[in-house]
């Protein structure tokens, strides 16, 4: 079992830890193990703008979608958990389903659908593919965390003489913020990866930081690539640890205060 | 509660979750709705199978899409063999163990796709770090990109955390004393397993079997990256077709002949799941 869980770790991490080293590379062409070490490959990609401005472009992008979701999902998974309606278990399914769709049939479906209506090439049909992709998450998350917590707490507002939306406000959200904060940061770490879509909605201006890799390497081999890959895996990270130290992921499981 | 406030109680259900309703409604089902028409554009505005016939009639076609199924499935059973030990090994480990074996599934999916087919480029490139080291053992080098097995290898190291998690979470919900009692009965660790663990799992193993096939008949970065002409699959093609060809009906038909092997593999996986958990 050691054994195989050494080689396993290796198989899994072993990509990644190269594209590191490579990051790092002195040489012109990419090579493992490199020949030396030095930053130039870091200094040059974090100078260019043609990398920096599709990174701009990814965060904004994340950002939009995620919020742009939150707003979407959070009555809907407040409803779906609380009022007793018929058919609240379809809409949840409904909710979920972009998770089952391969995304690029979807991306090239939009790019016809968001031609015809003409949003074709527009920012807003990026953001609204992007909305609908991570719409899943934010959903799912919600309403697991929604559904393990005390109703009486709600109960015990409306009790108090609570109206509806001041239960909303100062009992309801507070206890979701976790699950808002976590399913969001999924629905970033999405939009912050997301290729088939951006590849195809996406044009000079509001390309991502994924497609521009991917262009980038369908005509240049270097270590260019692994250094920019090296400051985008940064950038995950950081937002791990700020959804971390926030908010603890031990709090998605949180059932009252 | 009063009739009249369990009405007021539904509608406002019904409420609030119109705007993600409708959003999906509008930008999700839509561009699958065109999608659907567009494939059966004849150009003069009428309808006709012919893309149909075409995506189906020609050798060509029938090829790509039977090697896009035939990777999916290697990947997929690959994945199975290869994620279920982990799987147990995270479900039974604890502390330290157990945070780094869940670290080292997740940090995989937190890496962009592309930035994953690149490091194993690097790997399988003919100057690359695999042949690195088998240069050092003096053996003959071997250039595995470009080639199908290339290709699957870097496919099951991006999907794999699927397959593991999906696994993962079922065997977390499995009664440790069910063991403790095979055991006690005379049961050898491996018959444990596989009489006991691996029939309970099963509802994980069908989802997560099917997540992964979905995800790799869907898959196009690695193709495109690792491969060559020869190394064609179904999404690729249909990319193809639109970025080269502009033929977007025909584009639309490969797409909705895709979407149309998705649905039958989640029904199987709907059905399969039915008769597991009724076991």
């Amino acid at each position: 079992m050691v054994c195989y869980l050494a080689v396993i770790s290796v198989f899994l991490l072993l990509p990644q830890l190269i594209v590191v080293v490579v990051a790092f590379s002195e040489a012109s062409f990419v090579s493992f193990p490199p020949p030396g070490y030095s930053t130039k490959w870091m200094v040059r990609v974090l100078s260019d703008p043609s990398f920096m401005k599709p990174l701009w472009n990814s965060v904004v992008l994340g950002l939009s979608a995620s919020i742009m979701a939150a707003a979407l999902a959070l009555p809907a998974s407040i409803a779906i958990v609380r009022h007793s309606f018929r058919g609240a278990r379809a809409i949840q399914n409904f909710l979920l389903s972009p998770l089952s769709m391969p995304a690029l049939i979807l991306a090239i479906a939009m790019l016809f659908f968001l031609s015809d209506i003409g949003l074709g090439n527009t920012y807003a049909g990026l953001l609204f593919g992007h909305v609908v992709i991570v719409l899943p998450y934010l959903v799912r998350t919600i309403v697991a965390v929604y559904s393990g917590a005390d109703p009486r707490i709600e109960e015990a507002a409306y009790t108090l003489g609570a109206r509806p939306l001041s239960t909303f406000w100062f009992v309801t959200l507070p206890m979701l913020r976790p699950a808002i904060f976590a399913g969001g940061m999924f629905a970033f770490l999405v939009s912050f990866d997301e290729v088939a879509i951006a590849l195809l909605l996406s044009n000079a201006s509001s390309i991502t930081l994924p497609v521009s890799i991917l262009t980038y390497l369908t005509y240049n081999y270097d270590p260019a690539v692994a250094a920019i890959s090296v400051i985008k895996m940064i950038i995950v990270v950081l937002a791990l640890l700020v959804l971390e130290r926030f908010y603890g992921l031990q709090n998605l499981t949180m059932q009252s205060r | 509660m009063s009739r009249r406030g369990s009405m007021r109680q539904g509608a406002r259900g019904y409420l609030l979750t119109f705007p993600a309703f409708a959003f999906l409604a509008v930008f999700f089902v839509g561009p699958l709705i065109v999608n659907l028409f567009e494939s059966f554009k004849d150009g003069e505005g009428g309808i006709t199978f012919a893309q149909y016939a075409r995506a189906l009639g020609d050798a060509y076609y029938l090829e790509v899409l039977a090697d896009t199924i035939g990777l999916s499935l290697v990947v997929t059973i690959a994945s199975l063999v290869l994620g279920y030990p982990l799987a147990l090994a995270i479900a039974r480990s604890t502390g330290a163990l157990k945070s780094f074996l869940i670290f080292l599934v997740v940090t995989p999916l937190l890496i962009n796709v592309v930035v994953r087919t690149f490091g194993w480029m690097v790997i399988f490139g003919r100057s690359g770090f695999l042949n690195s080291i088998l240069k050092f053992l003096e053996l003959d080098t071997i250039t595995l990109t470009g080639t199908w097995t290339g290709i699957a290898i870097a496919m099951v190291q991006v999907l794999l955390p699927f397959m593991v998690l999906s696994i993962a979470s079922t065997l977390e919900g499995i009664d440790g004393e069910l063991e403790d009692a095979a055991t006690t009965l005379g049961a050898t660790p491996l018959k444990t397993i596989i009489h006991v663990i691996f029939p309970l799992s099963l509802q994980g193993v069908i989802t997560g079997t099917v997540l992964v096939f979905a995800l790799s008949i869907g898959s196009f970065v690695t193709v495109m990256l690792m491969g060559t002409n020869s190394t064609m699959v179904l999404p690729l093609l249909v990319y193809q077709q639109l970025n080269l060809a502009s033929d977007w009906p025909f584009a639309a038909a490969l797409g909705n002949i895709l979407i149309f092997v998705v649905l039958i593999a989640t029904a199987l996986q709907l059905g399969l799941s039915g008769r597991a958990a009724r076991r």
